[in-house]
C-alpha cells in the first residue's frame, strides 16, 4: 500500500504544479495548456465521439496488422522451424528484410494502397511479424523430437499435425512473441498516423496541434499513454512479466 | 562433396531477384510499384557515385547518434541513481512503467508545439524515445548487483566512487548494453520519422520525396540503404558487446 | 575460559536478535593472536551470523566485541572474510589477477607495487598459470583459492572463513585445508573458521567451539592439543583426534535435537 502511495506522489505533484503554474501565468497556455482544460477537452472529445472513433480506428489498424503478422509469423516460423534446410536456404533472404525500419516502408505502402486502413495495417504487420517469427522458429526447434516422431508415426497430415502437436507444444514460447508484437502494433500504428496517415489518435494529435488546440492534443496523448499502459498491464496479468526490463520496444 | 553452407541461401536469394527482374521487365508486375532490381541497384549506384547519398545518410546518422548518445548518458546516470536507491524506485517506478509503453512518436505533436519544425524538435523526440530502454535496463542492472559483491566491497572498504566504477558499473554493463542496442534501433526509427515529419534532409525524407513524385527506384533504394544502415549498427553493437562481455562466454 | 593478555579478539555476552527473535545469545570467548579457532554447529545455529558480525557486516544487539584493543564497529580492511559461495564473491568480469588486485586497489596500492604483490600471491596460491583466466572458467577449488588470495592481499590481522570448503569435493577440500593451515602458520594470522564438518574443525583448529541452536549458544569449547604440522592421514587416526571427535560428536547430536 505504501508503495502505491509513493508511486502516486510524482504524477500528482506534476499535475498540481502544472495546474498552478499555468493559472499563475508562469506557463504559456499555447504550449502547456493546463490539466483542468485537458480534462475538459477529453470529456468533450468523448462526448462528441471523436476520441472513441479515433481510438477505434487506431486499434483497428493495430489489430489487423497484428493478426496478419501473427498468422504469417507463426506459419512461416513453423515451416522454417521444422525444416533446417528451408531455414538455411530461405531464412537469410527473409532475415535481410529485418533491419529495415518498418516506418521506412510507409511511403511504399502509401504508394501501393493509398491512405487508409490497408497501408497502416501493412506497416504494422511488417513490424510485428519479426518477434513472432523469431520466437516461433525457436519454439518449434525446441520441440521434443519424440513428439514429432509420434506425429509421424500417426501419419497425421500437416494441418492436423500443426493443430494437434506442433502448436500446442510450442505455444508457451510463441505467446511471448505475440505479446511483444501486440505492444509493437499500437506503437507503430500511432507512428504511421502521425507521419502521414490521416486517421486515428496519432492524426488527431497532429490536427489538434496544428489547429492550436493544445489541450485536446495533450488529452489524446495522455489517453494514448493510458491505453498503452493498460494494454501492457493486461498482458502482464495474463501472461506474466516479460523478461525485458527495457520494455517491448523494437525487438532486438 | 562438401557443400558450402551459404550456397543454398545465396542461390535462393539470387533466384528471387532474377524472378522479380523477369516479372518486372515483362510487365507482369507494375514497375511503378515494384521496380526491377536492376533499376533499384543502378539508382543506388548512381546516388553513391554522384555523392548524393552522403549528405542525407550523414544527416540521418548524425541525428540518430546524437539523440542516442544523449539518451544513453542520461539513461545510465539516472538509472544508476534510481537503481541504487530503493526509495527512489518506489517513487519513480510507477511513472517509468507508465512511460515505457508510450509510443515515442506520440510526443512529436507536443514537441512541434514547443520547438517548431526544427532540429531541436528532432533531437528532443529522438532522445525522449531512446532514453527508456537504456534507462530501464540501467535501473535493472544497478538494482541487481550481486548482494555478496556489495558485501565484498564493504569488507574491502571501497569508496563510493570505487564501488560504482569497479563493482556496480561492470555488473550492470550487460544490461546496459542490451538496453543501448534497443535504444539505438529506436533512435534510427525516430530519426527517420522526425525527418519525414519535419521535412528535414535525410534518408527518411528522400524516401518520402521519392514517393510523392512516384520515383519508385529511388524509394526502394532508400529503403535498402536504411536496411543496410540498420544492419550495420546492430552488428557494430554486437561486436562491441562481444568484446566488452568476453568473460561471459566462459561461464559454465 | 582462559584469560589471555595477547587476546586479539574478545566477545563478551554478545547477543543478536532479528526482529525480536534471538539468533545468538550469550556468546563470550577470546581469540589469541595467531590462534586458529574453529566454530562448529548444526545448520541454523547462527554461525554465519557470528562470522558476519565479526566481519562488521552486522552489529550485535547487545554485548561487546573488542578487536585489537578497540570496540568493533563496521568493516575494516584488517579483517578479511572469505564467503562460502565463491561464485558470488568474485568479480566475473575480471581475471584472476584482476580479482586479487581489487584488494590492493582498495588499499590504494599503485603500480608497480601492486603488480608485484599480485604476482607473489599468484605464486603462493599456485594460481600463476590461471592468472588471465576468468572465474567462470575455473573449477570450484581454484575459485576459492582466488578468493583466499584476494583476502590475503589485504594482509589481514583476522581471517574469517565462512564454510569456505563446503561446496567442494572431498579431495579438493583436503588439499585446501592443508594449504590454508600452512599459509596461516607462515603469516601467523589469527583465524576464525566456521564449518559444519566436525572433523574439519578438529583437524584445522587450535580450539573448537561447538554451538547449539535455537538460539545459538556456546555448548562447549575445547583445546585441540595435537601438534602441528598435521597430516590428513595420520592426524585423523591420532588418539587425541578420536577422543575430541567422540566428545564433540555427542554434543552436536544433542545440539541438533
Amino acid at each position: 500500500m505504501k508503495r502505491i502511495l509513493r508511486g502516486a506522489v510524482l504524477p500528482v505533484l506534476v499535475f498540481a504544479l502544472w495546474e498552478a503554474g499555468s493559472r499563475a501565468g508562469l506557463l504559456p497556455m499555447d504550449t502547456f495548456s493546463r490539466p483542468s482544460d485537458i480534462v475538459l477537452a477529453f470529456a468533450a472529445g468523448v462526448s462528441d465521439g471523436s476520441i472513441p472513433l479515433a481510438t477505434w480506428l487506431t486499434a483497428q489498424a493495430a489489430l489487423v496488422g497484428f493478426a496478419i503478422a501473427a498468422v504469417a509469423g507463426i506459419l512461416v516460423g513453423v515451416i522454417l522451424g521444422l525444416s533446417p534446410f528451408l531455414e538455411r536456404t530461405v531464412g537469410p533472404s527473409i532475415e535481410a528484410l529485418r533491419p529495415v525500419p518498418a516506418i521506412a516502408l510507409t511511403p511504399l505502402t502509401l504508394l501501393l494502397f493509398g491512405f487508409g486502413l490497408r497501408m497502416e495495417a501493412a506497416v504494422v504487420a511488417f513490424a510485428c511479424v519479426w518477434p513472432v517469427l523469431i520466437v516461433t522458429v525457436a519454439a518449434v526447434r525446441g520441440i521434443e523430437p519424440r513428439l514429432l516422431e509420434v506425429a509421424q508415426a500417426l501419419e497425421l497430415a500437416f494441418p492436423a499435425r500443426l493443430r494437434k502437436i506442433i502448436l500446442p507444444a510450442a505455444l508457451g514460447r510463441i505467446v511471448v512473441g505475440l505479446r511483444v508484437a501486440v505492444s509493437i502494433s499500437l506503437i507503430v500504428a500511432v507512428t504511421v498516423e502521425i507521419v502521414m496517415n490521416p486517421r486515428g489518435l496519432g492524426y488527431g494529435m497532429i490536427i489538434a496541434q496544428q489547429s492550436l488546440q493544445p489541450a485536446l492534443m495533450y488529452a489524446q496523448l495522455l489517453w494514448l499513454g493510458l491505453l498503452g499502459w493498460g494494454l501492457n498491464a493486461l498482458l502482464t496479468r495474463a501472461f506474466g512479466q516479460w523478461h525485458g526490463a527495457f520494455g517491448p520496444g523494437v525487438s532486438p | 562433396m562438401k557443400r558450402l553452407p551459404w550456397l543454398g541461401a545465396a542461390l535462393f536469394a539470387a533466384g528471387l531477384l532474377v524472378l522479380w527482374q523477369v516479372l518486372a521487365d515483362r510487365q507482369f508486375i507494375s514497375q511503378v510499384f515494384f521496380p526491377s532490381p536492376s533499376r533499384t541497384l543502378s539508382e543506388l549506384y548512381r546516388q553513391l557515385a554522384s555523392g548524393q547519398l552522403w549528405k542525407p545518410l550523414e544527416a540521418t546518422a548524425f541525428r540518430m547518434f546524437y539523440g542516442w548518445a544523449l539518451a544513453s548518458l542520461a539513461g545510465v546516470v539516472l538509472g544508476a541513481a534510481i537503481g541504487f536507491s530503493r526509495t527512489a524506485r518506489d517513487y519513480l517506478e510507477p511513472t517509468l512503467e507508465f512511460m515505457r509503453p508510450l509510443p515515442a512518436s506520440a510526443v512529436i505533436p507536443a514537441a512541434i508545439l514547443f520547438f517548431g519544425l526544427s532540429n531541436s524538435m528532432t533531437v528532443a523526440v529522438i532522445a525522449f524515445g531512446a532514453v527508456w530502454p537504456v534507462l530501464l535496463a540501467s535501473v535493472h542492472g544497478f538494482a541487481s548487483v550481486e548482494r555478496q559483491l556489495m558485501e565484498v566491497a564493504a569488507a574491502l572498504r571501497l569508496s563510493r566512487a570505487q564501488l560504482f566504477l569497479k563493482i556496480a558499473a561492470p555488473s550492470a554493463l550487460p544490461d546496459i548494453l542490451a538496453g543501448a542496442r534497443v535504444s539505438l534501433a529506436i533512435a534510427l526509427i525516430l530519426a527517420v520519422v522526425t525527418e519525414m515529419q519535419a521535412s528535414q534532409t535525410g534518408l527518411g525524407q528522400n524516401i518520402l520525396l521519392a514517393q510523392r513524385s512516384f520515383r519508385s527506384p529511388e524509394l526502394y533504394a532508400g529503403v535498402v540503404t536504411l536496411g543496410i544502415m540498420g544492419f550495420a549498427i546492430n552488428q557494430a553493437i554486437v561486436v562491441l558487446e562481444r568484446r566488452l562481455l568476453r568473460w561471459r562466454g566462459s561461464h559454465e | 575460559m582462559r584469560e589471555s593478555p595477547a587476546a586479539v579478539l574478545s566477545l563478551e555476552k554478545v547477543r543478536v536478535a532479528f526482529g525480536g527473535r534471538p539468533v545468538l545469545s550469550d556468546i563470550s570467548f577470546e581469540v589469541a593472536a595467531g590462534e586458529f579457532l574453529c566454530v562448529v554447529g548444526p545448520s541454523g545455529c547462527g554461525k554465519t551470523t557470528l562470522i558476519r558480525m565479526l566481519a562488521g557486516l552486522l552489529a550485535p544487539t547487545a554485548g561487546s566485541i573488542v578487536f585489537g584493543g578497540r570496540p568493533l564497529a563496521g568493516t575494516s580492511r584488517d579483517r578479511a572474510i572469505i564467503f562460502q559461495d565463491y561464485t558470488k564473491a568474485l568479480l566475473p568480469w575480471r581475471t584472476v589477477a584482476g580479482n586479487i588486485a581489487l584488494s590492493l586497489e582498495a588499499g590504494g596500492i599503485a603500480e608497480p607495487e601492486r603488480g608485484r604483490r599480485v604476482e607473489a600471491l599468484l605464486a603462493k596460491m599456485q594460481l600463476a598459470h590461471a592468472a588471465v583466466q576468468y572465474p567462470g572458467q575455473l573449477s570450484g577449488g581454484m575459485q576459492q583459492r582466488v578468493q583466499i588470495a584476494r583476502c590475503l592481499a589485504q594482509q589481514p590481522k583476522l581471517l574469517l572463513m565462512d564454510e569456505p570448503f563446503g561446496a567442494l569435493d572431498a579431495i579438493t577440500r583436503q588439499t585446501l585445508q592443508d594449504e590454508i593451515a600452512r599459509l596461516v602458520a607462515e603469516e601467523r594470522t589469527t583465524v576464525v573458521f566456521i564449518t559444519h564438518d566436525l572433523e574439519e574443525a578438529i583437524y584445522l583448529g587450535d580450539r573448537v567451539i561447538v554451538l547449539q541452536s535455537n538460539p545459538g549458544r556456546i555448548a562447549e569449547m575445547i583445546a585441540v592439543k595435537i601438534p602441528r604440522p598435521r597430516s590428513q592421514l595420520e592426524t585423523r587416526e591420532d588418539r587425541r583426534f578420536l577422543e575430541h571427535r567422540h566428545r564433540l560428536f555427542g554434543l552436536l547430536q544433542d545440539a541438533e535435537g
